[in-house]
């Protein structure tokens, strides 16, 4: 990561920012071991035990079983967001009939905690799989039609008279000016949904009980194994982190003259 | 020809409206009552409720909790994250870690809290403050960072104070970064408010939710889950409002 000397006066620090960062993540660590050994009961997370289990977590059958059931019911959900939310949300970009007609339901689908609607799910899909792939599908998809609405909204006007003085088809003009001029919004999008979907992955464990990161977590938490339970939310915070970091680096990579902040 | 397109847009909105409304009403009667509820049965239910007191009084307790656990997420995100633009040190080491935690789906720690703290107010504060400081404070840091070193060696060479160069400098360019901020810290401060009433113990909206769940009053869910609908879209339009009010200089670059 540059660095940037921003409003501080950085020249004057003595050591190298990977050092800052280092001792500064080694002095929260051992401040956690030292609050929880002095202050919380023994069953509570800490790093030295979280260290000590970490292994034997890490290559559970069970674990790998939970960690790939919601993995896997995140992307899935994720990919037919993405899909349906792309081509709902490029038409509202560019056909007003559409757009007037959706706005509202869209809009105000965005706004709900999609954790509300669970019980809802619940009892349209049972106590199953298909409950929490739809929450994930319900948590994503908005976001992601209301990006790609904004991307295909922001097409700027020149491109699409100079498409159409040329008379391109419009499967052309769909495909080669508003698909990749919406692309930046389109990434934006699932980045947020990305991180919605997780969190409506993990909630429809706790609420359903289906073996998952979520469930692993509750279940060993209740237990009173909290040091196992936070291998989970290690788990969690990688892959939060890594969608991040991925759609940074792609949007930097491939979209650089996107000029989104 | 502009008065023609208005009305269109006017007429589609009301038809997709009138049209959404029907289909609600519709898909209640024809589908057993515990799948969905008619239109007609969760405004009664709605109004039910209005009328006993109940929404008023689990209302009332949802809001205490939201706006407790987001007002103190603002108290502490906000001054920490001007106080890490300006000590550079600091934010350079902690940066990384705050952006881990704005990443992380802070759901996952609901159960530790559940165990620990047990049930009570407190520990669903908690819970909404978690959903909603990282936010501000990842936003703010976002802000600090955006701040041309040349402001504040002008601010410096023109020996300006620090107090000056607080409100000269270092407010006016984080705040637009902070609202961003606040803005997703409204909305995931809802999240974890629902959260908090699901997992933790059951109050407020989210008890009406599971509640009308439980005792097949499909109606009555409904009528809890529209009532945190139109709380959603308030609270998003109040947090756009926020960000737009405070960011007229945002990307402001002479």
């Amino acid at each position: 990561m540059s660095l940037r000397a921003g409003a501080g006066n950085l020249s004057a620090a003595p050591v190298s920012p990977f050092v800052l960062k280092a001792g500064a993540g080694l002095f929260l660590l051992v401040l956690w071991e030292i609050v929880v050994r002095t202050l919380a009961p023994g069953y509570v997370a800490r790093p030295s035990g979280i260290a000590r289990v970490f292994f034997t977590v890490i290559t559970d059958a069970q674990f790998l079983a939970a960690a790939w059931a919601t993995l896997a019911a995140v992307a899935q959900g994720l990919f037919v967001s993405l899909i349906a939310g792309t081509a709902v949300g490029i038409m509202m970009g560019r056909v007003a009939v559409v757009e007037h007609g959706l706005r509202y339901y869209v809009n105000s689908l965005f706004a709900t905690p999609m954790v509300a609607i669970l019980p809802l799910v619940t009892l349209w899909f049972g106590y199953n799989a298909d409950a929490r792939l739809s929450v994930v599908v319900f948590a994503a998809f908005f976001s992601i039609a209301i990006n790609a609405c904004d991307g295909a909204r922001s097409v700027p006007m020149e491109y699409l008279e100079v498409a159409r003085s040329f008379r391109a088809r419009p499967r052309h003009t769909l495909f080669d000016i508003i698909f990749p001029s919406s692309l930046p919004y389109l990434l934006a999008g699932i980045r947020l949904a990305a991180g919605r979907a997780l969190v409506g992955a993990v909630v429809a464990e706790f609420f359903i009980s289906i073996p998952g990161l979520g469930y692993y977590l509750l279940y060993n938490s209740r237990t009173f194994k909290h040091n196992e339970a936070f291998v989970a939310v290690i788990v969690l915070v990688a892959v939060g982190v890594g969608v991040e970091a991925l759609v940074n680096w792609l949007t930097k990579r491939y979209l650089p003259w996107s000029r989104r902040d | 020809m502009q008065q023609q397109k208005n009305w269109l847009r006017y007429t589609t909105i009301a038809a997709s409206l009138a049209l959404g409304a029907i289909g609600w009403e519709v898909a209640g009667h024809l589908t057993s009552g515990a799948f969905w509820a008619p239109l007609s049965a969760t405004l009664s239910s709605l109004v039910e409720a209005a009328r006993s007191g109940v929404l008023l009084k689990q209302g009332g307790n949802s809001l205490e909790l939201y706006l407790t656990g987001l007002l103190l997420a603002i108290a502490v995100g906000a001054p920490l994250g001007m106080l890490l633009a300006r000590v550079a040190w600091l934010r350079v080491a902690l940066e990384d870690y705050i952006m881990m935690l704005y990443a992380t789906p802070m759901v996952a720690l609901v159960p530790f809290i559940l165990s620990m703290m047990g049930f009570g107010f407190a520990p669903k504060v908690l819970v909404v403050f978690l959903f909603a400081v990282f936010p501000v404070l990842y936003n703010t840091i976002e802000g600090a960072r955006s701040i041309k070193p040349e402001l504040v060696e002008v601010a410096h060479s023109f020996r300006s104070g620090e107090w000056q160069l607080w409100r000269d400098v270092m407010i006016p360019y984080t705040l637009p970064f902070m609202m961003t901020g606040i803005r997703q810290a409204i909305a995931r401060g809802l999240v974890g408010m629902v959260v908090a009433e699901f997992f933790l113990s059951p109050s407020g909206l989210g008890q009406m939710i599971m509640m009308g769940s439980q005792n097949f009053d499909t109606a009555g869910m409904l009528s809890a889950i529209l009532i945190i609908v139109l709380l959603g879209v308030a609270l998003m339009d109040l947090g756009r409002y926020l960000e737009k009010r405070f960011s007229a200089w945002k990307g402001y670059n002479p």
